[in-house]
């Protein structure tokens, strides 16, 4: 909010005169009106244990806002690296270009757990793998911005986009008389619409039949799966709602069969269908993969699209976009050590203290090492770990993410944020006029991810 | 319509309904125990715990039947499939998975009551709280009733109606049940001030009172109050209400005509029997007899209801 010390930038003065007029209690009242909406509606995390009270991720009540030129820029940043991720998993799937030009080295494409070989030389509808792409962003000057990391799985987090939205124009209808936001609220319609535009071969319905695949209940985004298929008006079906029956996918129903062209799932590949997967999964649909071969139904995102966002491949992105689409890449990549390659490793090992060291698998800010926040032991710790495995794990600089005015205590403090906005890409790219804007809430934190005590803002995209 | 949905719909409003059965058995208990306990009556607690078809989880647990047990067994108790909380905790975890054939309104009516229940759960009660639990059950229940007018009339909302009505069938026909055969042992009472006390007490249970005293005339006998929760098809809790509400939403389903009309079949025997039957008939041939029937077919029919749709 802050262009430097105590200089508001132009587009929060509004914020600013508006929480100037805010009384701490009206503040104490709003938060709890915040909390029991969100416990109102269900958004929370489920916990295994049933009796215990779900949580809630903290919310805070003062928007993070970007200007319309700021957003362009994001906007086609994003897109961009979205479209050169598919272009990429519809390379590796097929010919492989771009080993042939020994950009990316084969190993390190064919050897992942999440390359796929059933997908080899199967193209899906219109090559796109992975229709929605979340991709997180940090930014560290006016106009700098770094990719963390792409999401091109399932990646979660848009409902409280929406939901945290809703919220702020309940609670603070006067704020978007006095403020041109742009809506985010047909992000839903969009999401169906890429959908549909991404139905099988052998649909011959003009209204493509979409579902959504949740794992059940004990989901933590389980409320999201039901939140999007409600304001897609689709089915959320579980597995045992799917059936294949010949070259087609089923779902039952009060009427009998109805035949299902696109499956929106939110369950991971291992998951997907026990012939070809995991036999040992019990919540799969025995032949779907079979039938969405034979082009009979469309599953979304693709088995195996989750190779684009390894973080071994992350390095590569860049390269990329270069190489697909003969662009410059817009939003730039934080630079990473592989510590799988020697010279490298040898490098984070010297350099540590400095560093961040991460998991390559590992995800929700668990697993990881801040260099220049941790103690002696745990960088040891770290470093045996290292040593015995280098290919588990790669390195990045300690960045310092933007900070963004944050309630607390009925105070206005700086906590670090990041950003994570939502790309489709189906008939058209698209991205969301807006996103996940995730806040670090206690003081000094670098960890936004909500399991480790990071909140949550409404994030303001300002119409031209 | 998934038939997954469908059948989640269906127990939604057989666990709301049934909150508020116990709920109301709750208040039938607390009501009767301000009075004198005659000789020649049970422990209106038993009773209460035997209509609530709990007094064998009850006895598992407590060796001795006292208010206070009784009290949290129905209203709190997580191990009796049938108390308060596990209606509503069920009613909620299906309207979980479910919300996307609900309106928000109809969510949060289930969802405010389970999050105010899980503060009541903490919160120690005393004896005299109960009838301020059971006023609160009621409320919760009507708010999520009244959220239903707010849905779409397709299946969703005639399954909703079929289960409904189809608990609270089954309720209404174990409450004169238990009335007549779990209350009131011995005959030479039958007739007489304290058997038509318990009688108005099923009545006010059933929230039934005033509409009796509305649609009939004179005095409170047996007969009358029977005729009225069996047969009239004015009050809202009477058998003959509930199947004809039952045939109705049966009726309504679009989907899959043959199904409904195997349903149908086997239900509009029982429909037209009600609807032609004389009271002192059903009397004289044994309330108690026609009462069980009339449970076994409620059963059947809900079996069959599940085999064709939710299969």
């Amino acid at each position: 909010m802050y262009q430097s010390e105590s200089v508001i930038r132009n587009h929060y003065n509004n914020i600013n005169d508006w929480l100037d007029q805010m009384t701490s209690k009206v503040i104490l009242e709003k938060n709890a009106e915040a909390e029991s909406h969100f416990r109102n509606i269900g958004i929370t995390f489920s916990t295994n244990n049933e009796t215990a009270r779900e949580r809630i991720i903290p919310f805070d009540l003062i928007p993070r806002i970007f200007t319309y030129t700021e957003w362009l820029r994001l906007e086609r940043g994003v897109i961009q690296r979205a479209k050169a991720l598919n272009a990429f998993l519809a390379d590796i799937y097929n010919q492989g270009e771009i080993i042939k030009a020994s950009i990316i080295p084969k190993e390190i494409i064919y050897k992942k757990k999440s390359f796929e070989p059933s997908m080899f030389g199967f193209s899906p509808p219109r090559d796109i793998y992975s229709p929605i792409i979340g991709i997180d962003l940090v930014r560290t000057g006016p106009n700098e911005y770094f990719v963390l990391e792409d999401n091109c799985r399932t990646p979660s987090g848009v409902s409280y986009m929406l939901e945290n939205r809703e919220i702020m124009m309940r609670m603070f209808p006067d704020l978007f008389h006095n403020n041109r936001v742009t809506p985010i609220d047909d992000y839903p319609t969009r999401l169906l619409q890429t959908l549909m535009s991404l139905a099988p071969i052998k649909c011959e319905n003009p209204e493509p039949v979409c579902v959504l695949l949740t794992p059940g209940p004990l989901n933590s985004a389980y409320y999201e799966h039901s939140f999007l298929s409600d304001q897609m008006g689709i089915e959320m079906v579980e597995s045992t709602d799917l059936f294949v029956e010949g070259k087609y996918l089923y779902m039952k129903t009060v009427d009998g069969p109805k035949r299902v062209d696109v499956v929106y799932r939110r369950i991971d590949d291992d998951f997907l269908d026990p012939l070809c997967f995991n036999p040992q999964s019990v919540i799969g649909i025995p032949g779907i993969m079979d039938v969405y071969r034979t082009g009979g139904v469309n599953i979304c995102s693709a088995p195996g699209a989750g190779i684009a966002d390894d973080k071994a491949i992350y390095i590569y992105v860049p390269e990329m976009i270069k190489f697909y689409l003969g662009e410059q890449p817009i939003l730039d990549n934080v630079e990473t050590w592989n510590c799988e390659k020697e010279q490298e490793l040898k490098y984070v090992l010297d350099n540590i203290n400095e560093l961040v060291v991460k998991e390559v698998d590992g995800s929700g800010g668990y697993g990881m090492l801040i260099g220049p926040k941790s103690s002696k032991s745990s960088i040891e710790e770290f470093k045996n770990k290292l040593s015995t495995n280098p290919k588990g794990y790669i390195a990045q600089p300690l960045l310092d993410l933007s900070f963004s005015p944050t309630l607390i205590k009925n105070q206005v403090e700086g906590r670090r944020v990041d950003l994570r906005p939502f790309c489709l890409i189906g008939e058209h790219a698209q991205l969301s006029s807006g996103g996940l804007t995730r806040v670090a809430m206690n003081e000094g934190s670098f960890v936004v991810n909500s399991s480790q005590g990071g909140g949550v803002k409404d994030t303001w995209v300002l119409a031209e | 319509m998934l038939s997954r949905t469908a059948e989640y719909l269906y127990w939604i409003s057989r666990y709301m309904e049934r909150a508020e059965t116990t709920a109301r058995l709750l208040d039938v208990g607390y009501r009767m125990s301000l009075f004198p306990n005659p000789s020649g009556y049970n422990n209106e607690w038993e009773s209460v715990l035997s209509a609530a078809g709990a007094i064998e989880g009850y006895k598992n647990k407590y060796n001795t039947i006292e208010q206070r047990n009784v009290e949290d067994y129905l209203f709190f108790d997580e191990s009796n499939p049938s108390s308060v909380y596990n209606c509503i905790l069920n009613a909620r975890n299906n309207a979980l998975v479910v919300r996307t054939s609900f309106t928000p309104e109809s969510w949060l009516a289930i969802n405010k009551t389970y999050q105010e229940i899980l503060n009541l759960k903490e919160k120690k009660f005393t004896k005299s709280d109960l009838p301020d639990l059971t006023e609160w059950t009621i409320e919760q229940v009507n708010l999520f009733r009244g959220s239903l007018s707010s849905l779409l009339r397709n299946d969703g909302y005639n399954f909703l109606f079929l289960g409904l009505f189809i608990e609270r069938a089954d309720n209404s026909a174990r409450l004169l049940d238990v009335k007549y055969f779990v209350l009131l042992p011995k005959p030479q009472y039958v007739g007489g001030n304290i058997d038509n006390m318990q009688w108005s007490i099923l009545l006010r249970s059933l929230s039934s009172f005033r509409a009796f005293r509305w649609a009939y005339d004179g005095n409170i006998t047996a007969t009358k109050i029977a005729d009225f929760l069996v047969l009239n098809n004015n009050c809202p809790r009477s058998l003959s209400f509930c199947i004809q509400n039952i045939v109705k939403h049966l009726n309504n389903l679009t989907c899959s005509p043959e199904k409904v009309g195997r349903i149908y079949n086997n239900l509009k025997d029982l429909n037209s029997k009600i609807q032609e039957e004389k009271i002192e008939t059903i009397v004289e041939y044994g309330l108690h007899q026609f009462v069980t029937q009339f449970i076994r077919k409620i059963s059947s029919v809900d079996n069959e209801i599940h085999k064709e749709f939710f299969n």
